[in-house]
């Protein structure tokens, strides 16, 4: 074990890539490696070691889609990065029907072995065009696996097998993650997909949370602790696939779930994750599941309007509070 | 209608000061990050203040110096900047969207080459009327790279649409461009589409003015699109991440005292559009010295009086996150 920072965690597993499979290449090579906690002996040992194969192209977001996708489908295994997440929504074509589409469409006969990776979520001052949590879009795409890390070493384990991965999978990183530090376990590892992680063990609610609401969930933890209610917080790491036994288990343990999910609650994770318990464990719960989420609202400028709707340990907790003082 | 080189000289002076007081603002408020428009006063200046009421504008990130250049109310733009209540969009869009309808701006998009699409909608609307206004796109050389550029440009010229599209080409052969055209010739892309095509030095404002005329006549007489390449100097500090006065305040007396000669940034003192346009009107007797202080010494009251503005305006309240999402 290690301790890493996010980013560098992400960057190893990519480094750990490029020197494992020439196929791997790098579309949006620095804005992923430049300024993102490297040493700058480190970084530069980076570049000059795969100089053809880590790449900078134009601000061409669909075509550098269309392009990653098609040296995919022909044998390679690109790791594209859009940089903010909304830049890839100048490329949703490409990702919605080509990409998606490529395996199931062609009855199996082909496969699009690539990763596309963007930063996103409430940033602080994003306003309407830099501050979206896009995750659910991507999970309604069907064809896309998607992988949302909480914590550096997940980042690190589940990056590697986004890019070991035969199907096409987004990866989102939160931007408030960037800086997080952890232990991560040190050498080339991997994290399976759909194997969720229970971040906090407890007996009173379930709490499900996803990328930096993981990291509210389990504040929120601490602070119902102090009152006597103890969260479990589950982190599915993988929304595609999604581990619906490890959720679905601990709401039969507890009795009672809080989703927290920092996209629009509407037609969110949030909202797939409350509807399978309630298919699933409806007997089990002991009161109604409340969602805390992102209200359906462009994200505004002014940091007051932006704190209102931002998802966090305050409103976790008062959730919880709901359900057990009821 | 030519422009006064003095007014022209007096917009530059205030987008210069305002730019300038966003640093300060930035500071003392701990924001986050702006793109400014150091350096593109020329251009912004003679554009900007060539265009009529009616006429619709779609603008980017590094917005402040159009709206500036177009009459905003400096004060409102300040507090917007700030996201107080009393802002141009009352705190919603901050720093990059900013927006103006009763001068013309109709967008202010952050995604690269979001004017230039939206603008050929805007051109539609305005033929569709049989106005003699126009749509401008101001945009940067980046956002050729993008695919919608090419739709937009071919589009415009199919359907002969009323929009100037106004590149602010800031990119340099030999330093880190922001545009990856295989040509180094930006119009070559619009030429081919058969749009009329010119390029212009941006930071000489009387050049700049005479070639956005001759576009806006051309567009405004039914001829279809036109593409205007205007060659910026680019600021030393248009990437900072930290708020910094990266080539210091801007000291109008260096344009004819030697004794402000900057030995570091002698290359940005030759081509800073505010310096460059004084020393030329002051050779030329257009203006003195003397005038040059005191226009300058009225853009440094105006922001004053907008930073007092902005700062007393209150922040919103939290609720009104939630309200205006729809009509």
């Amino acid at each position: 074990m290690s301790q890493k920072s996010f980013t560098v965690a992400m960057i190893d597993a990519l480094a750990h890539s490029l020197k494992n499979d020439p196929n791997v290449v790098v579309i949006g090579a620095h804005s992923f490696l430049s300024d993102r906690g490297l040493k700058p002996e480190d970084e530069r040992a980076l570049w000059d070691a795969f100089p053809d194969r880590l790449i900078d192209p134009p601000t061409s977001e669909g075509v550098c889609t269309s392009l990653a996708t098609g040296a995919a489908m022909a044998g390679m295994r690109p790791f594209l990065n859009y940089g903010t997440a909304t830049f890839a929504y100048e490329a949703f074509n490409q990702i919605m029907s080509e990409t998606a589409n490529v395996h199931a469409m062609s009855g199996g006969q082909l496969r699009a072995p690539l990763t596309l990776h963007m930063f996103a979520g409430i940033r602080g001052g994003g306003a309407g065009q830099h501050s979206s949590s896009p995750q659910a879009m991507y999970a309604n795409s069907a064809g896309l696996e998607l992988v949302l890390p909480a914590s550096p070493a997940d980042a690190q384990g589940l990056l590697r097998s986004a890019i070991k991965s035969d199907n096409p999978t987004v990866v989102i990183t939160h931007t408030k993650l960037l800086a997080m530090t952890g232990d991560v376990p040190d050498g080339d590892f991997t994290i399976p997909f759909g194997q969720a992680r229970i971040a906090r063990e407890g007996r009173d609610v379930t709490i499900v949370a996803t990328s930096l609401m993981v990291r509210e969930a389990l504040k929120a933890a601490e602070a119902l602790a102090k009152d006597g209610v103890e969260a479990e917080v589950v982190d599915p790491r993988t929304i595609v696939p999604l581990d619906a036994e490890t959720i679905c288990a601990s709401v039969r343990k507890t009795g009672r779930l809080v989703t927290v999910d920092e996209g629009n609650a509407l037609c969110s994770i949030s909202s797939e994750i409350s509807a399978l318990v309630a298919e699933r464990a409806f007997d089990a719960l002991k009161a109604p599941i409340l969602r805390v989420a992102r209200p359906p609202v462009p994200i505004a400028f002014s940091p007051p309007l932006e704190a209102h709707v931002t998802p966090n340990a305050d409103k976790v907790v008062a959730a919880v509070k709901k359900l057990t003082q009821a | 209608m030519a422009l006064s080189p003095r007014e022209v000289l007096a917009r530059m002076l205030l987008m210069r000061r305002f730019e300038e007081m966003v640093i300060t603002l930035a500071r003392a408020h701990k924001l986050g990050r702006q793109h400014l428009a150091i350096g593109n006063e020329a251009l912004g200046a003679a554009a900007l203040m060539q265009l009529r009421a009616g006429d619709l504008i779609y603008t980017t990130h590094r917005n402040h110096g159009h709206m500036i250049a177009r009459g905003v109310d400096p004060g409102k733009a300040l507090a917007e900047i700030l996201g107080r209540a009393g802002g141009l969009n009352g705190g919603k869009g901050g720093t990059w969207h900013m927006t103006d309808p009763s001068l013309g701006f109709q967008s202010t998009s952050a995604m690269v080459g979001g004017s230039i699409g939206l603008s050929v909608g805007g051109a539609f609307a305005l033929k569709h009327k049989k106005t003699d206004n126009v749509a401008v796109a101001l945009f940067g050389d980046g956002a050729l790279d993008e695919g919608i550029a090419y739709e937009a440009l071919n589009i415009a010229s199919l359907y002969a649409l009323p929009v100037l599209f106004l590149c602010e080409n800031n990119s340099k052969e030999g330093e880190a461009q922001t545009s990856r055209l295989a040509t180094k010739e930006l119009t070559a892309v619009p030429k081919a589409l058969k749009i009329a095509c010119a390029s212009v030095d941006g930071g000489d404002p009387e050049a700049a003015g005479k070639a956005v005329a001759t576009a806006l006549a051309h567009v405004r007489d039914g001829n279809g699109p036109y593409f205007l390449e205007a060659q910026l100097v680019r600021w030393p500090g248009s990437h900072q991440t930290v708020h910094a006065f990266t080539t210091g305040v801007t000291d109008v007396t260096a344009a004819w005292d030697s004794a402000k000669a900057s030995n570091v940034h002698a290359e940005w003192q030759r081509t800073d559009p505010i310096l460059r346009t004084a020393r030329t009107l002051i050779a030329r007797g257009t203006v003195t010295r003397e005038d040059v202080v005191a226009l300058d010494n009225a853009a440094a009251v105006t922001m004053a009086k907008a930073r007092g503005f902005a700062e007393a305006s209150p922040y919103p309240k939290p609720e009104a996150a939630l309200a205006g999402v729809f009509v």
